[in-house]
């Protein structure tokens, strides 16, 4: 078997190396090098060094707001969606009748696309906030608590059902030991139901995580057009795209490195989940 | 330190559609080991964790300690249970699941160890102590449950077939273990087992339970001797007690059992009852034990020589199981002999009247001696 498999080792890995290489390793050298070019297309570029890094902070006033948004809307997007998927997860197997039901039905948002729903909300949301002559796409507070609840929606029921998973392992007798040993439910609840899905969570966390600080095409079709409202990942498609002019290759460099730092902070994201789940892993 | 009072309690599962218990009454005394036995899924766990509060109550009243509790939580019945699947909380080291129920209950942190060092030492788990329960053998984490309800000193302590997982050399172990635990801590104690050698050997009183229903109770020897009827006769004993159907005749001034070519004499202790019985047929219970091989010479009078052709011989050390066809029913003797003895072989056994049961073939119930 082992001797098998060395033989046609090459015949397996080279095309995945190779597809690796074309699509993902030579654009992504290419691109930390263009961060430090001005450049029209790819090959038209200008070695400026780092200035493009340093224009982002001075020249650039969107940046710091959207890193800013980003980090707003990850906090607050992980601890609602994980608190609310959790208690609809603890309702929901409690064997009460219709359970299946809600399940599916909030399990359902997750199978629509980001842009549709983005859409779809931001009629939802300007047809009521319309009543009292306001506009999602321009009011900053509204546009991002908008996009909080989209978020909420749409990625409730994939986490509940995680959470559900996590529940439906622990075992009854579990539940009914700590009953007779005296701990009330609420007691039961922090010091053996959710000690005991801690694994559920730390997924959870992450995948919100790296979610809403990765998010676009939600963010794109509900509040696009504000500069106010982009998070980093929108605040970067649009300094590439929504400059013309002479001043063009500029603003091509300037947008490729923040790509780059955008880059690290989600390898740094990465890395630490790496570790957590790693170790949560060597727990079990 | 508690009595435990059952009263007309019934238990029904699926909005009354599946009576579990119809109706159980019985006591409990103070300080008493009880074992509840019986097939499987005739009610032990549920009327266990009916105690315990887990299950509700449908109807009936239950005293623990002279206090009705059908309305009273778990937590606040005062008792600790041994779950047949340990049930030990995997994310607490050993120590903290025996110190957990202490903590809820605000003891002192010196209290706390000192009681779980205790239990510990008693149970021979010190060294795991630190360690989480998957890193522990079956044998370890069963212990590791009985410490966890030991520690509590409970009114009543409940054991959910609590050594069922346990290989024959470590549950004889535990087996004493958990009876001198009873000693120590003077409590009441409810057991339910499958295992006959547990029930006999640990209990002060048992239950036979069949389909929720109380067929006996009563101390081990009483149940073993007096079985109140067919059910009882044949659960309590191992090899399971011979049944043979037999009539009643009346010859001179005795009784006889009259069974498939054979005539035995009742002894006039066992008469009494069976004197309405004559010219009718009644279950003769023999236990494989009181069957003996018979070696000639012995005055017969109260009993019988059967010749057996064995079916099966199997050899146990001391002792040969020896299966046969006596009539219609099929047979098991256990003999000690000195002759080796093969299937086919024909056997000269031996019938003691003296130790023989009779049930009425209607109600299966035994007929009174007295
Ligand atoms: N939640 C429930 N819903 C419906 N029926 C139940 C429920 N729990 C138990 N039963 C039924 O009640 C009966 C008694 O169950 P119980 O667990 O008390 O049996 P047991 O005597 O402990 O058996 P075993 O020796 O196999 O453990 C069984 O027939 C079982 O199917
Ligand atoms: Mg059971």
């Amino acid at each position: 078997m082992h001797k098998t498999l060395k033989k046609y080792f090459p015949v397996f890995v080279v095309p995945v190396l190779a597809a690796f290489l074309v699509s993902f390793l030579i654009p992504f050298v290419m691109g930390i090098y263009l961060s430090f070019t001005e450049f029209r297309t790819v090959d038209a570029s200008e070695w400026v060094g780092i200035k493009n890094y340093i224009s982002i902070f001075t020249q650039d006033k969107t940046f710091l707001n959207s890193l800013w948004l980003t980090v707003k809307f990850t906090v607050v997007s992980i601890l609602s969606i994980n608190i609310i998927a959790f208690s609809i997860a603890l309702l929901l197997t409690r064997k009460l009748r219709g359970t299946d039901f809600f399940r599916t039905v909030f399990f359902m948002p997750n199978l629509i696309g980001g842009i549709v729903l983005g859409h779809i909300w931001s009629l939802i949301i300007n047809g009521i906030l319309g009543f009292f002559g306001v506009d999602i796409t321009y009011d900053p507070s509204y546009g991002f608590w908008g996009l909080v609840v989209l978020m909420n929606w749409q990625m409730i029921g994939y986490m509940m059902i995680i959470y559900i998973a996590g529940l439906q392992n622990i075992p009854e007798h579990i539940n009914e030991a700590a009953a007779i040993d005296g701990a009330s439910p609420l007691r039961t609840l922090f010091s053996i139901t959710i000690p005991m899905v801690m694994p559920s969570v730390t997924i959870c966390t992450f995948l919100t995580l790296t979610n809403s600080f990765k998010l676009f095409d939600q963010n794109l079709a509900l509040n696009g057009k504000s500069a106010e409202t982009s998070l980093l990942a929108l605040d970067i498609y649009k300094t590439f795209y929504d400059h013309t002019g002479l001043r063009l290759a500029e603003w091509h460099g300037i947008g490729q490195a923040k790509a780059v730092i955008f880059f690290l902070l989600v390898a740094v994201i990465a890395f630490v989940q790496l570790r957590a789940t790693e170790r949560k892993e060597i727990e079990q | 330190m508690a009595a435990i009072q059952f009263r007309n309690v019934a238990k029904r599962f699926d909005n009354g559609k599946v009576t579990v218990i119809p109706d159980l009454t019985f006591d409990i005394k103070d300080k008493e080991f009880v074992v509840l036995v019986g097939p499987s899924g005739c009610g032990k766990s549920t009327t266990l964790r009916m105690i315990a509060g887990l299950e509700d109550i449908s109807d009936g009243e239950l005293f623990i300690d002279n206090k009705k509790v059908n309305d009273v939580a778990p937590k606040d019945r005062d008792i600790a249970m041994v779950f047949q699947s340990y049930a030990l909380y995997p994310h607490m080291s050993v120590y903290k699941n025996m110190a957990f129920a202490l903590k809820l209950r605000k003891m002192p942190k010196k209290e706390i160890d000192e009681k779980v060092r205790w239990a510990a030492s008693i149970l021979e788990i010190e060294p795991y102590l630190d360690r989480k329960p998957r890193a522990l053998s079956g044998g370890q984490r069963q212990r590791v449950a009985l410490g966890r309800a030991m520690v509590r000193n409970p009114k009543v302590f409940l054991l959910d077939e609590p050594l069922s997982n346990l290989d024959a050399k470590l549950r004889t172990e535990m087996r004493s273990q958990i009876t001198m635990l009873h000693k120590r801590l003077q409590t009441t104690f409810v057991y339910v087992t499958h295992d006959q050698t547990e029930a006999m050997t640990m209990a002060d009183r048992i239950v036979v339970m069949d389909k929720g229903v109380i067929r006996q109770f009563d101390t081990p020897q009483k149940l073993y001797s007096e079985p109140a009827d067919m059910f009882v006769a044949g659960f309590i004993g191992s090899p399971r007690m011979n049944f043979i159907e037999c009539m009643i005749t009346k010859k001179k001034d005795a009784l006889y059992a009259e069974f498939a070519d054979h005539i035995m004499r009742i002894p006039a202790s066992k008469s009494k009852g069976l004197e309405k019985y004559e010219n009718r047929s009644v279950i003769l219970g023999i236990r494989p034990e009181e069957i003996s091989a018979y070696s000639g010479g012995l005055n017969v009078q109260e009993s019988c020589v059967i010749n057996a052709k064995a079916d099966i011989a199997e050899m146990t050390g001391g002792q040969v199981n020896i299966y046969f066809e006596l009539g219609e029913s099929r047979c098991i003797a256990c003999v000690k002999t000195e002759r080796k003895i093969s299937a086919g072989d024909e056997v000269k056994l031996l019938f003691d009247c003296n130790s023989a049961h009779f049930f009425d073939k209607e109600t299966t119930k035994a007929i009174a001696c007295v």
